[in-house]
């Protein structure tokens, strides 16, 4: 379990993420999403629409905080699908950094449509 | 049609966005372990589906009206284009956002659209920036690699009204400005599929700009066009072909966002499309898929063949034709409208295999070129010209007396040089090689 989370913190990093441990920040304005999953090869983070959970919430606002429960991380995309099984929401999203774009000559800019600042929380159990 | 060189300025732009692409992607299959096992693997389960495409789409179809979606199955380009026209015109639209869809450059979509009253608009930045200039794609992942900050500037200018300086960064942000109201104003958004799951009725759709979320959320009806052999049997599967396309691709190990959508919005849920319609279409494809060139459908359009092929690089996207380009487009472009139709796209390779090297689901590009070639022949597609002079030629050199009348004369005033009517024109863009003064039989 400690693997996942250091492999999932790093590969967040990577993609983007600034990495929280256990407190949640403080931003006027971010949208908050809980995590259904949380998926350490790729340091994505997975939301599931719901009742609970518009879809645009993490895509609307320019700064987005997902909170992440430690024992909700996967190994890889193989083990998310196995974990979602049968039970797919109405839109599964795996989201993996910041909103980017290259699309104007090959500078990579982020925020294009989507938040440009990204934060996951990883909650202890 | 004639392949010509791009200008330079082009040229810089397709070398510089190829070869970032490529570094990308030469670091991610490194990283990525056993590679060669996950092409394998890919390549098992496309042909999976194209061997079978009938039942898997079956199961497909049956999933997606269990989750509450609609299935619309079309056979040709025109059929798909008018039941979007119908889903649009049903829901009382008058505009519709556009994520990227390849599927809907080749159906030509917009067009059709507009003739029923529905504004359109592109929302991937490179579209958009194409659909303001009144152009097409010249690369099918990165489709606006030939325009300049500069350009971009202006196009996105005369929407504000005001100048805007010639920035990535602030140019992104207008473009997101402007991008936003069509949004949250659109009727429908229309999408393309990257995958769609037969178990499961799931639409795959990958975005690194968030576009392909915005537009299946805030419209209250979602179009989805698959291409009729995008399916995959599982979710097992997805996760195979995921892992590839981004590496392929960006070199990313994922997409930014990789979005499942299953069905329309659910009770209780406060967004997302009330209806979903997933538009499937043929047009063409069962036809290859049941011939000679099957393994062409396996394609999941990376773009990964686009920027190896030296061909490509040299000629750009806008020399294959308005929408597929690179290796897969001089494969699939025949296939699709007519091998009659375009004879010149199977000679734009110098079949060095490159293309097959990179493809991530081992579709054997070179050798479809080359199986394509044959046929132009044998079918008697290829020119009257050409079989004429290569017959000609035939005629000459298989014969000893004949063979060295002709070696002797070509050594006479560089007849090359010389050559009249089309062969001027051909000699005239060629540095022709100096020929030795005596011949290598004569050398005894």
């Amino acid at each position: 379990m400690s693997d996942l989370v250091e492999t999932f913190a790093q590969n967040a990093a990577a993609a983007g993420f600034v990495v929280h441990r256990g407190v949640a920040p403080a931003i006027a304005g971010a949208g908050v999403s809980r995590a259904l999953y949380g998926v350490a090869s790729t340091g994505s983070v997975v939301l599931g629409a719901s009742p609970d959970e518009p879809r645009s919430r993490h895509l609307l606002p320019e700064v987005h905080v997902a909170l992440l429960r430690e024992d909700a991380l996967v190994a890889d995309l193989a083990a998310l699908f196995r974990a979602v099984g049968g039970a797919l929401p109405s839109a599964l999203a795996i989201v993996t950094g910041p909103s980017r774009s290259a699309d104007i000559e090959q500078r990579l800019v982020v925020g294009v449509h989507g938040p440009r600042e990204v934060h996951v929380v990883l909650e202890p159990r | 049609m004639s392949f010509r060189v791009l200008d330079e300025r082009r040229l810089a732009a397709t070398d510089a966005a190829t070869l970032r692409l490529l570094a990308g992607r030469t670091g991610a299959w490194a990283a990525a372990g056993d590679a060669e096992a996950l092409r394998e693997r890919a390549h098992e389960i496309r042909m999976g589906v194209v061997d079978d495409i009938e039942s898997h789409l079956d199961r497909f179809v049956a999933a997606v009206e269990a989750a509450g979606g609609r299935v619309h199955r079309c056979a040709s380009a025109a059929d798909a284009r008018a039941a979007v026209a119908r889903i649009c015109v049903d829901a009382g639209a008058r505009l519709a956002a556009k994520s990227k869809s390849m599927l809907s450059e080749e159906i030509g979509l917009n067009a059709a659209l507009e003739a029923v009253g529905v504004d359109v608009v592109e929302t991937d930045l490179g579209e958009y920036i194409l659909q303001l200039a009144g152009e097409h794609p010249v690369h099918i992942i990165t489709p606006a690699i030939e325009k300049t900050v500069e350009d971009v500037a202006s196009l996105l200018s005369a929407v504000d009204g005001v100048p805007l300086e010639p920035r990535a960064e602030a140019l992104a942000q207008a473009a997101r400005r402007q991008l936003r109201q069509v949004f949250e104003r659109a009727d429908v958004g229309i999408t393309g599929a990257n995958f769609a799951v037969c178990e499961s009725g799931s639409i795959c759709l990958v975005t690194n700009e968030g576009n392909g979320g915005l537009v299946t959320s805030l419209p209250r009806v979602h179009v989805a066009l698959l291409g009729m052999e995008r399916l995959v049997p599982t979710l097992d599967d997805l996760a195979v072909l995921l892992q590839l396309l981004a590496r392929s691709g960006t070199g990313q190990t994922l997409t930014t966002y990789t979005r499942l959508i299953t069905g329309p919005r659910r009770a209780g849920e406060v967004d997302g499309p009330e209806e979903l319609h997933v538009v499937v279409v043929d047009n063409g494809r069962s036809r290859i898929g049941s011939g000679p060139y099957r393994e062409m459908l396996a394609c999941i359009r990376c773009g990964a063949c686009l920027n190896v092929c030296p061909v490509y690089r040299k000629a750009g996207g806008g020399a294959y034709g308005p929408v597929y380009s690179g290796p897969m487009g001089a494969v699939l472009v025949p296939l699709l409208q007519g091998l009659e139709r375009e004879r010149a796209l199977p000679h734009a390779s110098s079949l060095c295999g490159a293309c097959t090297a990179a493809c991530p689901v081992k579709i054997p590009l070179h050798e479809l070129l080359l199986e394509l070639r044959r046929d132009l022949v044998e079918h008697g597609v290829a020119s009257r010209g050409e079989r004429i002079a290569f017959g000609l030629w035939s005629l000459l050199w298989s014969r000893p007396f004949l063979y060295r009348v002709s070696t002797s004369l070509a050594r006479r005033g560089r007849p090359l040089g010389a050559l009249a009517g089309p062969g001027r024109a051909w000699a005239a863009g060629r540095e022709l090689p100096e020929l030795a003064g005596r011949r290598f039989r004569d050398r005894r």
